[in-house]
């Protein structure tokens, strides 16, 4: 695997991961779990931005892997 | 009227009287009850008993006895509710036998307990040994309740200064096959939720023996077919182990990268990750 797909695959787990927090928090009903979750839903969603422009910034130095 | 007929009514009337009595005298377990109440208890069943066998006694004699012992267990009980005092006097006081380590032995005495009668009430305590108390008080019950010393004490999670998350009680949702809807409002679910649910584990309702649901909205179930193996919910495992692989990923991409800004960029996601896993791990632990 090349790096670029290896971001990649990170940045898709960090998708699932922000995807299984929204599923707790929509089937759970404890306040508190509820606002934990909210904010460490901000963090991954930060993390995700991140990577994202990672993702971007390889695949332009290295087009020829483009997927 | 024969004598059978006048038992036979005698005995039903009673056994009404005394069942409201009881119900109105307070629902108090057994073991708590204190020495009064244990005897008007007694004397009501024993006055019930000695009129319905007896058809040559009056009647009234019976209801009249009953009703003025009632009364005064009656009044008692609720006199004791309102001032300390009274309460002190019919449920007895507690005596203390162990402080701050130390033997008590006037109090011993006065109860009536010998050395080994003490050692005897702190092993059922899983006491072995006086000098591991802190604090042991003998009840009003004749039950000895002992307090170890702080280092004898189970640990628990305040002392290693751990957080837990908040844990509410499960749900039954489903008793012999059948769906039990309040307990699933309780939990703020409804029936169409419960049906989603198992068709994704591909079991029928009339298959499942029990169901629960536990306070993150996981079903767990035990169906009759025991053959069947049910999957345990692994959804919240599942998701720290996502997190945390992702955050190790990120770690090494952090240290494979010799581009500074590629690295500063992983590493603060890194640590994001981790931060968003230690406010989590409470929540997703089995």
């Amino acid at each position: 695997m090349t790096v670029g797909s290896e971001v990649k695959t990170c940045y898709a787990t960090l998708k699932s991961i922000e995807a299984g927090l929204d599923l707790l928090h929509a089937s759970t009903t404890e306040q508190d779990l509820k606002t934990t979750i909210e904010e460490v839903s901000q963090l991954i969603k930060d993390a995700r931005h991140d990577i994202h422009q990672q993702v971007i910034h390889i695949d332009k130095q290295e087009p020829q892997y483009k997927s | 009227m024969p004598e059978w007929i006048s038992i036979i009514i005698r005995s039903i009337i009673l056994i009404t009287v005394l069942f409201f009595f009881v119900k109105w005298l307070g629902a108090k377990q057994l073991a708590q009850l204190n020495i009064f109440e244990t005897i008007s208890g007694i004397v009501l069943g024993g006055i019930a008993a000695f009129h319905t066998v007896d058809p040559y006694n009056s009647f009234y004699y019976a209801l009249l006895a009953m009703f003025v012992w009632f009364i005064a267990a009656f009044t008692i009980e609720k006199l004791s509710l309102k001032s300390k005092r009274i309460r002190d006097f019919t449920d007895g006081k507690s005596t203390v036998f162990i402080q701050n380590g130390k033997i008590m032995e006037e109090n011993l005495k006065k109860e009536g307990y010998s050395t080994d009668d003490l050692l005897q009430k702190l092993r059922d305590n899983n006491q072995f040994l006086a000098s591991d108390v802190e604090f042991a008080v003998l009840e009003p019950t004749g039950e000895l309740n002992v307090l170890p010393k702080k280092e004898n004490r189970p640990i628990t999670l305040k002392d290693l200064n751990m957080t837990a998350a908040p844990d509410k009680e499960p749900q039954t949702v489903i008793a012999d096959g059948n769906i039990l809807l309040e307990p699933l409002a309780n939990a703020s679910l409804n029936p169409t939720w419960l049906e989603a649910e198992l068709e994704k584990q591909n079991v029928t309702v009339d298959n499942v023996f029990l169901g629960q649901v536990d306070h993150k909205g996981q079903l767990y179930l035990d169906l009759y077919d025991d053959h069947i193996a049910v999957p345990e919910p692994s959804q919240s495992a599942l998701l720290l182990a996502s997190m945390k692989k992702c955050q190790a990923d990120l770690e090494l991409f952090s240290l494979a990268t010799d581009n500074p800004q590629a690295k500063e960029l992983y590493n603060r996601n890194q640590k994001r990750l981790k931060q968003a896993i230690e406010r989590m791990k409470p929540y997703l632990k089995a």
